[in-house]
């Protein structure tokens, strides 16, 4: 389903990554620049890269950045089909996800907004736990001392 | 598992760039690219990553398809002069980490190292009570390339060169 707001935020990456499932057995990516049409609902592409030329079915887009702290993490994909529309390939687009778990933003949590960091703890923490309660028995302790040996190793 | 034979600045690349772009595919054969920081075992040729036990899709995908791709694209932070840019494709094992291997030293080491506030947020006790499901419960993928596709200059629109990797540097030789 298309959203809006996602697709605004996507606008504003110079690039994105387009990947497919099987190029010669592997799944494969390349980066190009992507046009998002809010009025078809459909990403086109200005310039396919060659390696992509052939590429269809089942897709997805990632737009994601950082800063060189790698802080200020922004990241979402966009699932769809590649199809070939009057001579151009096009992305028609299923589904948009974030990593945080959000609709309206694309911006992983950050200590210095803690209602997001707040909804990604109450998130993060009910996952685990799932994931916990499929695996049948609880994670073993974490060994901190190791931990704090290798933090101590760093200064 | 032997070292790769890679050209200098293919193996740069591997080294420095602080994120790559991972592809697995689930069982509906929808590929699906999220970021990760990545090390790279130059001994080994083995690329390592992980992701929290409370956001497993990826590792799930890769147990159960074990053919993945990591794009290297992206050099922000990474200080390299026109760097190419490499798609690696290969082959994964996923494990939980219940341990500290060298793997997962090195992989936490990296982190800290090009996220600082991360090494910060590891020291906190406060943190590690509530976000133990993200920075310690983790499950850990290591990828053995197959083959690498390289791009000079990050420039998409050339054809790509293609590093095939034999079968011996793949191989165990324990």
């Amino acid at each position: 389903m298309w959203n809006k707001r996602l697709a605004k935020l996507a606008t504003k990456y110079p690039t994105g990554v387009l990947s497919v499932a099987d190029v010669g057995g592997y799944p494969a990516s390349v980066r190009l620049v992507a046009r998002l049409d809010t009025k078809r609902r459909v990403v086109t592409f200005p310039a396919l890269p060659p390696y992509a030329q052939g590429w269809r079915g089942k897709a997805c887009l990632l737009f994601h950045r950082h800063n060189s702290r790698l802080e200020g993490l922004h990241q979402m994909v966009l699932k769809g089909e590649l199809v070939e529309e009057g001579g151009a390939v096009t992305l028609h687009v299923t589904e948009f996800v974030t990593a945080n778990g959000q609709t309206k933003t694309d911006e992983m949590p950050h200590a210095e907004r803690p209602i997001q960091l707040l909804q990604f703890l109450l998130l993060g923490r009910r996952k685990a736990r799932e994931y916990e309660r499929k695996r049948g028995e609880p994670w073993p302790p974490i060994d901190y001392a190791e931990i704090e040996r290798l933090l101590h190793e760093d200064q | 598992m032997s070292a790769l034979q890679l050209p200098d600045e293919v193996a740069a690349v591997l080294r420095s760039y602080y994120t790559c772009e991972v592809t697995t595919v689930n069982g509906k054969g929808q590929p699906m690219t999220w970021p990760a920081l990545a090390y790279y075992d130059e001994a080994t040729g083995e690329i390592f990553f992980s992701v929290s036990i409370a956001f497993p899709v990826k590792a799930q995908n890769a147990r159960k398809r074990p053919q993945v791709s990591l794009l290297y694209s992206d050099p922000t932070g990474s200080d390299l002069d026109q760097p190419p840019a490499v798609l690696v494709q290969g082959d994964a094992t996923v494990a939980e980490i219940l341990e500290m291997t060298p793997h997962v030293s090195a992989l936490n080491k990296l982190a800290r190292q090009r996220q600082p506030d991360s090494g910060r947020f590891q020291a906190s006790n406060l943190s590690r009570r509530l976000f133990s499901w993200y920075l310690f419960k983790r499950i850990g993928i290591t990828v053995r390339p197959k083959r690498l596709t390289v791009w000079p200059n990050r420039d998409f629109s050339q054809t790509p060169s293609v590093i095939a990797v034999a079968e011996s540097e793949a191989a165990d030789v324990e």
